[in-house]
């Protein structure tokens, strides 16, 4: 009787563990939200862009995470997405003054914001799709050079193709201010779920079999390369829509603000929660910038009893360094270890070294 | 400077990799002029025997090069205690030429003097290797790459040498020609560690021979033992 | 002619620059695998070094310089990659990465984001008549340059026994520790010639523009990473012409792109090095489709 017991206990963990870790997730980044929502004005746009970067962390944990390549790219199809949007909900008058050198179609093109942020990611799925036949052949080091290169290609020609957008040095300016923190917070939210849902698909279990032992799953009979094209195009996509939140979000977009220093962000706080795990990219993010507010705060200085603490100006990216550093060398696994937020009345099963246990 | 005991001792060794045990508690000794085989099927832990001696892969138990207890030291430091290792599938430098191959052995050598001397004696015992001196390393055929990855742990006048698999892919000519090299060494009183798949030649060439399955030693052999098919049998299948 | 003759001069010395950066990088991942993103770094503390110290006399601040870029590279060795032995590729990459972001920010603390100019070399900033036509001296100092150093490095590499050593480890690390060579030793002295070569390139960057600022070194260490691994940056030879090659195509580019397509001579550059990657992921030098070794 009690072994019947224990064993419908233990299809039940096995039913809801996953479960369970997707909703604390939600409800992790629901609470910070609401937290957040009481406090001061400045503090509610942080936590806007925050939950961007937490959606381009979902984004490229969706395809590092599983395929186990490296992509210093993926900030190329937040770029793309955030320049749909700008286009699509900028005036058509402002557009014609402003942006006077782009193509005449472009300046009557018009979307509803919404609308927008779904265009921007079918843009961003879509160069994901077309560059991922060639890319997603490639491993490690040279995966991480060419997606380098093709986030060098897309900053360059954003930059100086003044037929898509500004002139060189000017900006795109004039971004409705109609995203409020709310809607973000359900962006961020659908992205989690999503991620969540592709993480339990066919291509992400064989993924996840070829990243651990590429050469076992081509003898199997895995198109390693087709299963990657599939994973790198939805995330193109979920990187796409956090790139036109971004768009609607800072209000005013230039190339340079979408290139190396965002990969590095996004990068430090996937390395930070732990590559392998949604959950690391979600708690990653979210200890990230949370550490970033308060050094912001101890920038502007924080009133400590009678004391006023404060850091000098260029400390905190110095900090922010220190701490992707320091995890690198000594906790390269990252907070979570690679592992998802578990059913919390049970032992864990030790996990193997770079590989999460299968909650399926 | 106290005389140590020339030789190698070797104590309760036991060697994982990432939990699971390739070595299970291994015991053995191997005198000045002496030769000892190690023999066993594939998986049974000899080359992590070797490497663990040599420091190359975490291990517990103890380790004597000479008397000395090596314990922590990294392989380099190893070396110089007077141990050279001739990996499986001999690791010689292909790009680069006999001679510094040869040279480059000089770096673990303890004492800087009698260094012709030691070229001298490499390329007596194999000469093919002074015609060939200024050829790139990686265009020499296995039996001579054997005979170089040998020359080359010579070159640092070691008093223990371990061989991990000399005679893996070779011709028996080739084969031959290194186990008359490996005669040569002990009797000049140098102490021999061979692991080997070959069982028949190894139990007659060697003074002594241990069984390895499954990470422990489950049998000693003599050399009279070497056609004796029934006690082959239970070595390796038993 | 004339035209063409300059410009193939600035890309041989383009390219020459460009690929000591690119050796530099090779040198150290041969032996422990990380391509060193933060090596513009170093290249920068050895440009500002000699901005600042260039009133005292060249003899003075080149070696200084020299010191300086050595140093930083070894610190670099000690404090961060001596402890990730066995880290992927990848993650060395992306630790250098941080690095990079890391000092960058260190050297705008310190010397704010204003670039810092002083007239380092002017004496080489001009132009020689060589049979009617007029080419940079500098161009001509850098060839000479790089190829006496490149000659230097190679009867190191080949003749020296510490050289022997570096070879060795570079082609197989673990048999290398196994016949007694000091891994420490050989892994610093790679970050030390990988230092020197950075001072070199500092040296002629500077020149060349008279200004440096946080990010002095990232556009070269960009190119000089990408050239490395299109060359293969496995062998040495690999990363030195893959360097030279992104760095002569680049200089050649900005001659003879017209007007309107020269602001995206990079992307260019990145585009050619996407389709060598495609075409050739181990490298261009190493035959057929070898298996990279990262």
């Amino acid at each position: 009787m009690s072994e019947i017991l224990s064993k419908s206990k233990a299809s039940l963990r096995w039913r809801l563990g996953p479960l369970w870790s997707l909703a604390s997730l939600l409800m992790l980044v629901y609470l910070v939200t609401l937290a957040n929502s009481f406090m001061g004005e400045s503090l509610q746009v942080q936590l806007q862009f925050a939950l961007v970067n937490l959606i381009i962390v979902v984004a490229l944990q969706m395809f590092i995470g599983t395929t186990g390549v490296l992509s210093f790219g993926h900030i190329a199809f937040v770029a793309v997405g955030a320049w749909t949007v700008g286009l699509l909900t900028i005036e058509p008058d402002l557009k014609r003054s402003l942006l006077s050198d782009m193509f005449p179609f472009l300046f009557d093109v018009q979307a509803p914001w919404l609308v927008a942020v779904f265009i921007g990611g079918l843009v961003g799925g879509l160069l994901a799709l077309i560059v991922s036949p060639f890319l997603m052949r490639l491993n490690g080091l040279q995966a991480g050079i060419a997606t380098f290169a093709l986030l060098g290609v897309v900053t360059q020609v954003l930059t100086y193709w003044s037929s898509i957008g500004p002139r060189s040095g000017q900006s795109m300016v004039g971004i409705p201010d109609v995203l409020n923190l709310q809607t973000t917070m359900f962006f961020a939210l659908g992205a989690i779920v999503i991620a969540w849902l592709f993480q339990r698909t066919r291509p992400a279990r064989l993924l996840r079999a070829a990243r651990e032992d590429g050469i076992a799953a081509a003898a199997s009979g895995i198109n390693v390369v087709s299963q990657r094209i599939i994973a790198f195009t939805i995330s193109g996509i979920v990187a796409g829509v956090a790139g036109g939140l971004f768009a609607l979000t800072n209000r005013v977009l230039q190339a340079q603000q979408l290139g190396i220093e965002l990969t590095f962000i996004t990068l430090a706080m996937l390395v930070l929660g732990g590559m392998l795990s949604l959950s690391g990219a979600v708690i990653g993010a979210l200890v990230f910038s949370v550490i970033d507010v308060g050094l912001v705060q101890l920038q502007a200085g924080v009133d400590i009893g009678s004391f006023v603490v404060s850091i000098p100006q260029g400390v905190r990216p110095i900090i922010l360094g220190l701490i992707l550093v320091g995890f690198l060398i000594f906790r390269p696994s990252g907070l979570t270890r690679g592992r998802e937020i578990v059913w919390p009345f049970r032992p864990q099963r030790q996990a193997l070294p770079g590989v999460p246990p299968e909650n399926e | 400077m106290p005389t140590h005991e020339i030789g190698l001792q070797v104590e309760n060794l036991c060697v994982s990799y990432q939990g699971v045990p390739a070595v299970r508690g291994v015991d053995l000794e191997v005198k000045a002029g002496e030769a000892i085989g190690l023999i066993g099927p594939n998986g049974a832990g000899k080359s992590s025997t070797l490497l663990g001696i040599m420091g190359a892969t975490a291990r517990t138990g103890t380790v004597r090069i000479n008397g000395i207890d090596v314990a922590g030291l990294p392989p380099e430091k190893v070396v110089r205690q007077g141990v050279a290792l001739v990996p499986e599938g001999r690791h010689i430098f292909s790009e680069l030429s006999v001679l510094n191959n040869l040279k480059l052995g000089l770096v673990g050598r303890r004492e800087k003097t009698g260094i012709p001397e030691a070229f001298a004696e490499v390329f007596t015992l194999f000469p093919i290797l002074e015609e060939f001196q200024g050829r790139k390393a990686g265009l020499l055929s296995g039996g001579q790459q054997q005979q170089l990855a040998i020359a080359r742990s010579l070159m640092a006048n070691p008093d223990i040498i371990l061989l991990d698999e000399p005679s893996l892919g070779l011709s028996p000519t080739a084969v031959d020609t290194v186990f008359e090299a490996l005669d040569v060494v002990r009797k000049a009183g140098k102490a021999v560690l061979i692991v080997e798949q070959r069982a028949e030649f190894t139990i007659a060439f060697s003074d002594k021979t241990f069984v390895l399955h499954d990470g422990l030693i489950t049998l000693t052999l003599g050399p009279s033992d070497a056609n004796n098919v029934d006690v082959l049998t239970e070595a390796y299948f038993g | 002619m004339n035209q063409f003759i300059q410009s193939l001069v600035d890309a041989i010395s383009g390219g020459a620059i460009l690929g000591l950066a690119a050796l530099s990088i090779g040198l150290v991942f041969g032996v422990i695998r990380l391509a060193n993103f933060a090596q513009g770094e170093i290249i920068t503390a050895a440009a500002y070094t000699l901005i600042f110290t260039w009133q005292l006399g060249w003899f003075i601040s080149i070696p200084l310089s020299i010191v300086v870029a050595v140093a930083l590279s070894l610190l670099m060795e000690f404090t961060v990659f001596s402890r990730m032995r066995t880290a992927t590729p990848a993650t060395l990459l992306i630790a250098s990465f941080g690095l990079s972001f890391l000092l960058q920010r260190v050297y705008e603390m310190l010397f704010t984001n204003t670039v810092q100019t002083a007239p380092v070399g002017s004496a080489l900033a001009q132009s020689i008549d060589v049979g009617g036509v007029r080419i940079q001296m500098l161009s001509v100092v850098t060839i000479i340059l790089a190829g006496s150093l490149l000659y230097g490095l190679t009867l190191f590499l080949a003749k020296s026994s510490l050289g022997l050593q570096l070879q060795a480890a570079a082609a197989d690390f673990q048999t290398a520790r196994l016949i007694g060579i000091s891994a420490s030793r050989v892994i610093g002295l790679s970050f030390a010639l990988s230092g020197v070569l950075a001072a070199a390139v500092a040296f002629v960057s500077t020149v060349q523009t008279g200004a440096v600022g946080p990010s002095f070194g990232v556009p070269i260490v960009i190119l000089a990473l990408v050239g490395a691994v299109i060359g293969g940056i496995d062998k040495l030879s690999g990363a030195l012409a893959g360097g030279f090659l992104v760095g002569f195509a680049t200089s050649m580019l900005a001659s003879w792109l017209p007007q309107d397509f020269s602001n995206f001579r990079d992307a260019y550059v990145f585009g050619l090095v996407i389709l060598v990657l495609l075409f050739r992921p181990s490298g261009l030098l190493i035959r057929g489709r070898g298996v990279a070794r990262t």
